[in-house]
């Protein structure tokens, strides 16, 4: 078992305990999609494409009321270290969901009654966090798609690694640790709209590892602006 | 896909006109491939991979490699499955949920043009005889669609495997165990190259764009390997072809082929 | 006469101004707080607010005009793609007139799947999808050009103020260019060299809307004279 972190208190890629791993957003990387984005978070790669608004098939899940949010989270067969059927697993089902409802409070759809905007996630490589990491490129592609969004959600997980609560684990952190907590918050509205917790923290851990989580959920964001910013103001200010 | 694309009337004209002075919308010779970039290596956790770009139709292949039974009668030869996929955010007729005809025969055809072409020699591949093989998955995924997926795909899967690493197992008690830090080259045999070519009207085109296939009476994918011979073929779309275009479609293969061969063979 | 108080780009979520302000398109309120729902840029004038957007798709308006293409037909109707999540429709008594009731053969005589139509938005509410007309002069099938699609968000900036951006690159190189506010353009142009500049010039609008001193880089791109009189071609 690799050592997870050491008497100075780095981690086993060489991060402090409140540092997350390196991370890179492309916006409008797709040509057919209306909008997409291309994340790299630490090791994972993933590729988010948006379509829509767009006629809902098949029609008897139209919302008369409102468009409907789809989504589909899914891991590449290569993408992982056994190699995975291609068929959806019911881990990625649960994902899809879980990613679909932390997107839901953002998006705006009244407008377009009996249409659906869908969200498409693919998993090129995966290295632990990839929810989140799937979250943050979703996100931006949304906006990319020019879907009417309340705000911008932004992802990273937190967790409990050798008896410390840690921000952003990787995946040997999350095989070996303690505890991991994938959070997704809203920044300008200050809302939680993702939040899962596989393992077991005291109440004070708790609180301190959702603040943890949060804080790099701030992070994050700040990537996402700038590389919105970096495909539509190229300019600087208007 | 392509079937559902209206092409507008005007374009589709445009395309016709230019066939007939022998040029092609996007300035292309009438045997003119796209552009072809190939890049490897793009997921480094995988024990190959290649993502490859022709014209604005985009793949990526990733190889995977681990132990696996053999199929049953064939224990003296390794496991090679190829699959193909469009992923739903490639373009906006793709759906997500099990693949439709166009998709399964795209799967097919790249799974052919890898295993029936003896690519790789499955004999190299055997751990125990009869017990334990190596198996060797090459999945590719289509990232965005712009026409002629099946060549894109072709190169994409070929590129992967060209230039993956097979890890070294040695047997422990029965069972095959992996030697950290030892890699070796795949067994190849020979590079198939597949190119694709598109008949409208009286012409023939290589490598149709989507815009070109939704004008197209039929089309024919033509796989050569490196000694020259053909090894795979499928023809597809709703018409036919002559005997005479369709010797000129293997003579075109060939001579096609041997150029993206070069492209190929630099990557090993 | 509208004074633009303050403009700066958005994204969702952004606060853009806090306080008492007439809310118009894409914004919304949370308190008194008035956020963005685009990507774009912020405006406020007369007590309002709203933000351009910068991306998205076409949402349309009565009106508007668009450039369509066919893509089926009933024997009531034409539907039309317009590249909007709202599918148009044209309405056969709009082209055969109140009293006939045309056949479906003879609706697809006249406009086939494929065929390029300049139309006008008669009507759109949210309820139902858009409906189109071709009655006026200048509307109807389009018979010879190239189609180009640009991001709808773009189309202000390639007609330009009152026309000058169009117009320079109209005369610049001899083409007619047919703009939909649906992000659809045809150029139609005799000379093929005067066709292939003025789609450089509408790329180079698309690609480069937001930016400033666009009109000179299109205008030196076109060869024209930089100054007052901008209907000469610099030889």
């Amino acid at each position: 078992m690799t050592q997870l972190m050491n008497e100075n208190g780095i981690r086993c890629d060489g991060r402090r305990i409140d540092q997350i791993r390196n991370v890179s957003i492309k916006v409008g990387v797709l040509k057919n999609a209306d909008g997409s984005a291309y994340i790299e978070f630490g090791k994972n790669k993933i590729l988010a494409g948006v379509f829509g608004p767009r006629d809902v098939h098949p029609k008897h899940m139209a919302d008369q009321d409102s468009g409907i949010l789809r989504c589909r989270y899914h891991m590449s067969p290569f993408s992982v270290t056994e190699r995975k059927n291609p068929a959806p697993s019911r881990r990625e089902i649960e994902i899809s969901k879980v990613i679909k409802e932390a997107l839901q409070p953002a998006v705006i759809l009244k407008d377009f009654p009996r249409t659906v905007v869908d969200v498409f996630i693919e998993i090129l490589q995966a290295d632990g966090g990839s929810r989140c990491a799937a979250l943050d490129a979703a996100s931006v592609a949304l906006v990319d798609a020019g879907i009417p969004m309340r705000d911008i959600v932004s992802a990273c997980a937190a967790g409990k690694v050798a008896d410390k609560i840690v921000l952003d684990v990787n995946d040997e952190e999350d095989k070996e640790g303690q505890a991991d907590m994938p959070v997704a918050y809203m920044p300008n509205l200050g809302k939680i709209t993702l939040m899962q917790l596989d393992g077991i923290l005291t109440p004070n851990e708790y609180k301190k590892c959702l603040e943890t989580a949060i804080g790099g959920c701030k992070q994050v964001y700040e990537i996402q602006k700038k590389a919105l910013m970096e495909k539509y103001f190229k300019n600087g200010e208007a | 896909m392509t079937s559902s694309v209206i092409i507008e009337q005007l374009k589709r004209e445009k395309i016709l006109e230019l066939l007939n002075q022998g040029k092609r919308i996007d300035g292309r010779g009438l045997h003119d491939q796209r552009s072809l970039s190939i890049e490897t290596g793009v997921i480094p956790k995988a024990n190959g991979s290649a993502r490859v770009k022709l014209g604005d139709a985009e793949v990526v292949t990733g190889v995977k490699i681990q132990p696996d039974k053999p199929f049953p009668d064939l224990g003296d030869k390794g496991i090679l499955i190829c699959t193909a996929e469009i992923l739903p955010l490639a373009d906006p007729k793709a759906e997500p949920g099990p693949p439709g005809e166009e998709v399964i025969e795209l799967a097919r055809v790249v799974d052919r043009g890898i295993r029936e072409t003896e690519m790789i020699d499955l004999k190299q591949l055997v751990l125990i005889k009869d017990k334990s093989v190596i198996g060797i998955f090459v999945d590719s995924s289509v990232l965005n669609t712009d026409g002629n997926l099946f060549d894109a795909c072709s190169y994409a899967a070929v590129a992967a495997i060209l230039s993956c690493t097979v890890p070294k197992y040695e047997i422990k008690d029965d069972a095959p165990v992996l030697v950290e830090g030892v890699t070796s080259k795949p067994p190849i045999k020979t590079i198939p190259v597949s190119v694709t070519m598109a008949r409208i009207g009286d012409h023939i085109i290589v490598d149709p764009t989507s815009d070109e296939e939704a004008c197209m009476n039929a089309r024919i994918t033509i796989t050569t390997n490196s000694d020259g011979n053909i090894c795979a073929l499928q023809k597809g779309g709703s018409d036919g072809f002559t005997i005479e275009q369709l010797i000129k479609c293997s003579e075109i293969a060939l001579s096609v082929g041997t150029k993206i061969r070069k492209q190929l063979e630099q990557l090993m | 006469m509208m004074e633009i108080v303050k403009r700066k780009y958005v994204i969702p979520g952004d606060v853009i101004i806090t306080g008492p302000y007439r809310l118009e398109q894409n914004v919304y309120q949370d308190g008194d707080r008035i956020i963005s729902t685009s990507i774009g840029i912020s405006e406020i004038y007369e007590n309002a607010v709203r933000v351009i957007p910068l991306s998205g798709m076409y949402i349309p308006k009565t009106n508007d005009l668009i450039i369509g293409k066919v893509i089926g037909h009933s024997s009531l109707s034409w539907e039309f793609d317009i590249n909007s999540c709202f599918i148009g429709f044209l309405p056969a008594q709009d082209v055969f007139g109140r009293d006939y009731s045309p056949t479906k053969d003879e609706l697809k005589a006249r406009l086939d799947k494929g065929d390029l139509v300049a139309a006008r938005i008669a009507n759109f509410d949210r309820s139902r999808d858009p409906l189109l007309t071709i009655q006026d002069r200048d509307l109807g099938k389009i018979e010879s050009g190239e189609l180009i699609k640009i991001a709808p968000s773009k189309i202000p900036r390639l007609i330009g103020k009152r026309g000058s951006m169009i117009q320079t690159i109209e005369m610049a190189t001899k083409a007619i260019v047919t703009i939909g506010q649906n992000g659809l353009i045809v150029v139609s142009c005799e000379d093929p060299v005067g066709l292939l500049k003025a789609i450089e010039a509408v790329k180079m609008v698309d690609a480069q809307a937001h930016t400033p001193n666009l009109t000179e880089r299109v205008k030196s791109m076109l060869g024209v004279e930089l100054g007052e009189n901008n209907d000469t071609i610099n030889e």
